[in-house]
């Protein structure tokens, strides 16, 4: 099914390879020539939309690491990406160290914590995960409104400028590029996670634990694994964020964040590489036309009823999950790839 | 199968349409006469701030409308708002501030102090100044291009510990003081005020408790504060958990007998409805504008902007406070225009023209005097004391001006 | 000691009231087997109704409390039958996550409808609180704990006696089975979650009058959770011990832990703290039934 026309397998490292043909090659490097050459021809507004969305991809790719391939549900993942976003902004601005170390380091961190509330996953699943990762999320908010000293308590902490040694990423351009690349990587290393024993030990787990143990997957080890890779991801899209904004506050993170991201993962496609990707692109385009082109426009006149604008946002992103889940719950990718189909077979499909 | 590619059709085009009517939007109206200003504002219309963010937006574009429809805009230039909610979300904020000047924006207004943390670091990096209405000292101290238009938290901590120690303070010593603080920068900002400066006062600070903005009992931080026999009970939160604070002193029997007052988050009609107007009968609190049905010259226009657009907000406080931001953009605007003597205008022509040029600017009585004064980005610092009588707000003071304090970094 | 008193009522009290949201929680899944995340958002929406029905309205208190229940019913039979009925048989992670939508969009509804926040509800009890010794508790508070004894009481018997009551219990143990001896588990489901969202307007209503109508009721929510957690997902006992326990564990943990630790507001994070702590120990809570089910 998934095979471009024409092609068979004919060893196991063909059936492992990504991109198979010379066509898939091409298009992959102008994929890549068009990725470099958006600065080129976006403006500032929207490319910061763009960087935006880069950062909650890698987010989002982490939470899809955790739920969509290992079946581990988390809702505090909000407050694995304030762990990493904090212990970037600390170790760059009260420790003085580079860009590369606060990013690695909150990656780190967020791992670690991840680690740790995800240890109660090994007895528990489902909605008591659920709940333990939204407590998770209430106690590292406390922890950091509550440290003043290193964190700047409620006030929040001015974090500086990313770079790497002479180049300082000001610009919203070259912003574009440190987490475009970052995405990038981030996204092929998630694609190479699913093709691994890893992966495939994480997908066993979500689809039977019990025979996984059975076949000698070493449960502890592997759940803690996806923990540790899903909120190593959100740290260092915490990192990013807190260099992209400058400032941080406790406030930037919420648990209506946190939902959004399994509504993002499920509205994309739970446990496919693309899933998280059109994911976020879907949900912060929607997000991005409603609040800046279709509000302003109706509060404009005053015809509708107070409430509308406000109203409309939760409304319509609660309706596309529920929708999502009950007529096409493996999301757009699902789409994507029966589209594919089916442009292949045009007009024969039979 | 037919219904997903339904709803999924419907979804696609919700997008799409969405889109051209956004690529509709961007051809700027063209004026025949002289140039539009284009101000940018946002407001948290949604999310958890929508109770303030709502009538905030509603009151930013009634005063807008006002001003380009009666005031002829400012000296002829229409006043071109671009008006966004950045639903609290601090991604969504960064993101707007970088339209506004990207779109060459001349400068921008936002409501909370939250909000504007997220987006004044990409506004000080591109010298693009901003008012935000609700203040907080991270937001001001270094002044950069940031402007808060009323006094923060801490203002009104300092402001109403003067006035207790000369009106309200008759006992010998040092007063007892409690704070009970919302736990978020509303509560913060008057715990830094008051570590700061309680001991300059003379006033004796015994103990500092923290709520949630959820909370319903607090029956068991205000037993362990009354044990400390204290004199003034200072409440800077919003009026929810505020109502439910002084519920519970007065069921302590604490209350009467001590002073409260409340920080200006917390004092408004929603405290009354929501404790109960023999509840906080004779409560103190502090506002940095008036009150509605208060005679003064701005109170007319307001009243009646808001009958027509938004009934349903008319009583509302913060839409005072956003209706005078809206009065206080057009005046720099207007001073901008006055003293560069062109109206190509910019960012910086507005900043060193139009905010720093503000002197005694009175807002039509709506809030205390806006003046700018060299290191001190706090446009408008005073507050008047206002005091609960018989189910009403009044206010008991003139403007009392919040010295500046600087905090420590 | 009287301090101690004090603690102990209060905490005794609020508890109560955690426990009569979290029996609504239980009540869904000890028959359908769904966890309802959105159960905070249903206590929002429900406060609203009142806020309608009573100030806007004006009706009269009985009737406006019939209204708010009927409005339950209404809700839940809504909820269970667009949204939670055509995903029977799937996964527990979407029946999980579709709450959480269900959560979001109910959040949007409130805003849309009631973009004012924050409301008062009129007086429901006297404001004089009640003595018991040295200690004062509020007349709404003993009112609210009351009102949640005697739902529990009613639910327990319901469960345990009532032809309903039985079959809803043996739809949660084994639907397929249940549907084999003729019992109709749509039917089931449906009634559950319509006495679920009456449960959460009762609730709804007695916080709202403590607090007043604010989206603080969504967090108020949340705590709950960790009642069920400690008290067991499908034990109304365990909901009704576990509320006071997290109650009695904010109030002494304000009172006196708070003393030792410089950082304020850890009443806050108590139930959370409560909920991990369970999860090392003992995940399946105090009265649950031992039966941890997967993903």
């Amino acid at each position: 099914m998934d095979l471009p026309a024409g092609t068979r397998n004919y060893s196991y490292a063909d059936d492992m390879t990504i991109f198979r043909t010379r066509t898939q090659k091409l298009m992959l490097v102008g994929l890549f020539i068009m990725l470099l050459a958006i600065p080129l021809w976006m403006n500032r507004t929207w490319l910061g939309l763009v960087n935006l969305m880069g950062i909650t991809i890698i987010a989002a790719t982490g939470l899809n690491i955790l739920t969509g391939y290992c079946g581990q549900l988390s809702i505090g993942h909000a407050g694995f990406i304030a762990v990493g976003a904090y212990t970037s902004a600390v170790l760059t601005s009260r420790l003085e160290m580079p860009f590369l170390v606060g990013l690695l380091g909150g990656g780190v961190l967020a791992g670690l914590v991840g680690v740790i509330f995800g240890i109660p996953s090994l007895r528990v699943k489902g909605f008591y995960l659920a709940i333990s990762t939204i407590a998770a999320f209430f106690i590292i908010i406390w922890v950091i409104t509550h440290w003043d000293s290193v964190t700047g308590g409620f006030m929040g902490m001015s974090v500086p400028l990313a770079s790497i040694g002479p180049i300082v990423f000001k610009s919203e351009e070259s912003q574009f590029f440190l987490i475009m690349g970052i995405t990038v990587l981030c996204i092929f290393f998630a694609k190479n996670l699913a093709r691994t024993r890893v992966g495939r030990a994480f997908v066993a787990i979500r689809d039977n634990d019990l025979a996984a143990e059975v076949m000698g997957i070493n449960l502890f080890r592997y759940k803690l694994t996806a923990f540790f890779i899903g909120c190593f991801m959100a740290g260092i899209a915490g990192s990013l964020r807190a260099h992209y904004t400058g400032f941080l506050s406790y406030e930037f993170f919420t648990l209506t964040d946190s939902i959004l991201f399994i509504g993002i993962i499920i509205i994309g496609g739970l446990g496919t590489t693309l899933g998280p990707i059109l994911g976020v692109v879907f949900i912060k385009l929607l997000d991005h036309l409603l609040t800046h082109w279709l509000v302003p426009l109706i509060e404009g006149k005053h015809i509708l009823p107070a409430g509308f604008a406000s109203g409309i946002t939760p409304m319509v992103f609660g309706l596309a999950i529920i929708l999502f889940l009950i007529l096409e719950p493996r999301g757009i990718a699902h789409r994507w790839q029966l589209f594919k189909a089916s442009y292949r077979l045009w007009p024969f499909s039979y | 199968m037919k219904g997903t590619r339904l709803i999924l059709g419907v979804l696609v085009s919700i997008v799409l349409i969405a889109t051209t009517m956004g690529a509709c939007k961007t051809t700027p109206a063209i004026d025949p006469g002289k140039t539009p200003f284009k101000i940018g504002m946002t407001n948290p219309v949604t999310g958890v701030a929508a109770e303030k963010g709502a009538p905030m937006a509603a009151a930013n574009l009634d005063a807008i409308e006002y001003i380009n429809n009666e005031l002829g805009g400012v000296d002829g230039h229409k006043i071109e708002v671009l008006a966004l909610d950045d639903g609290y979300d601090a991604a969504k904020a960064v993101t707007m501030v970088k339209r506004f000047i990207d779109e060459d924006y001349l400068f921008f207004t936002t409501a909370s102090s939250g909000m504007m943390t997220a987006m004044m670091e990409s506004a000080n990096r591109d010298a693009f100044p901003g008012i935000v209405a609700f203040s907080a000292p991270n937001l001001t101290q270094p002044p950069q291009h940031i402007y808060g238009q009323t006094p923060d938290y801490g203002d009104d901590w300092t402001a109403f510990a003067n006035y207790y120690m000369k009106n309200i303070w008759k006992g010998s010593g040092k007063p007892k003081m409690a704070l009970h603080l919302l736990n978020n920068s509303t509560g913060a900002g008057a715990k830094k005020a008051a570590q700061a400066k309680a001991a300059e006062l003379g006033i004796e600070l015994v103990d500092i408790k923290e709520h949630a903005a959820t909370t319903s009992s607090e029956i068991a931080s205000l037993t362990e504060i009354k044990a400390k026999n204290i004199d003034v009970l200072y409440i800077s939160s919003t009026p929810a958990p505020t109502a439910v604070i002084i519920k519970n002193a007065k069921e302590l029997g604490m209350y009467p007998g001590i002073t409260i007052a409340s920080g200006h988050a917390g004092i408004t009609k929603a405290l009354v409805d929501l404790a109960g107007a023999d509840v906080v009968e004779g409560v103190y609190g502090v506002y940095p504008t008036v009150q509605w049905g208060e005679n003064v010259p701005g109170m007319a226009k307001m009243t009646e902007y808001v009958r027509k657009n938004h009934p349903q907000y008319e009583g509302n406080a913060d839409y005072i406070v956003s209706w005078a931001q809206s009065l206080i953009a057009a005046e720099i605007l207007r001073l901008a225009l006055k003293n560069a003597g062109t109206d190509k205008l910019t960012p910086q022509i507005v900043e060193e023209q139009g905010f720093k040029k503000l002197k005694n600017y009175d807002v039509g009585g709506l809030h205390g005097p806006v003046t700018y004064t060299a290191g001190d980005n706090r446009l408008s610092k005073s507050v008047r004391v206002l005091q609960v009588q018989s189910g009403k707000i009044v206010p008991i003071t003139g403007w009392i001006e919040a010295p500046l304090i600087t905090y420590a970094k | 000691m009287a301090e101690l008193l004090q603690y102990v009522i209060t905490g005794i009290t609020v508890g109560l009231v955690y426990s009569l949201i979290a029996l609504g929680f239980v009540l869904v899944w000890k028959s359908t087997g769904v966890a309802n995340l959105a159960l905070g958002q249903i206590v929002l929406l429900s406060s609203w109704i009142t806020y309608t029905m009573l100030v806007r309205a004006g009706l009269p208190l009985w009737l406006g409390f019939v209204v708010v229940i009927i409005f339950g019913v209404f809700l839940g039979w809504v909820v269970e039958r667009l949204i939670l009925r055509p995903l029977i048989a799937q996964p527990i992670l979407s029946l999980i996550t579709v709450t959480l939508g269900l959560a979001y969009f109910i959040q949007g509804i409130v805003v849309f409808f009631w973009p004012i926040s924050v409301a008062a509800l009129p007086r429901l009890f006297p404001i004089e609180p009640v003595r018991i010794g040295p200690a004062v508790v509020s007349q709404q508070y003993l009112w609210a704990a009351i009102i949640s004894l005697a739902l529990f009481a009613l639910l327990s018997l319901f469960f345990r006696y009532s032809r309903m009551g039985i079959a809803m219990r043996a739809t949660a143990d084994d639907q397929r089975a249940v549907q084999a001896c003729g019992i109709p588990v749509t039917r089931i489901f449906s009634r559950s979650w319509m006495f679920a969202c009456v449960l959460a307007a009762v609730g709804g209503v007695l916080m709202s009058s403590i607090g007043g109508v604010t989206y603080g009721l969504v967090e108020t929510g949340l705590k709950s959770f960790s009642v069920v957690i400690l008290g067991g997902l499908d034990s109304f006992l365990g909901a009704i011990i576990g509320g006071p326990i997290i109650g009695l564990a904010e109030n002494l943990g304000d009172g006196y832990l708070s003393r030792l630790i410089a950082w304020q507001g850890i009443k806050e994070i108590i139930p959370f703290v409560i909920i991990i702590i369970v999860m090392f120990i003992r995940p399946y809570g105090l009265f649950g039934e031992e039966r941890i089910e997967r993903i």
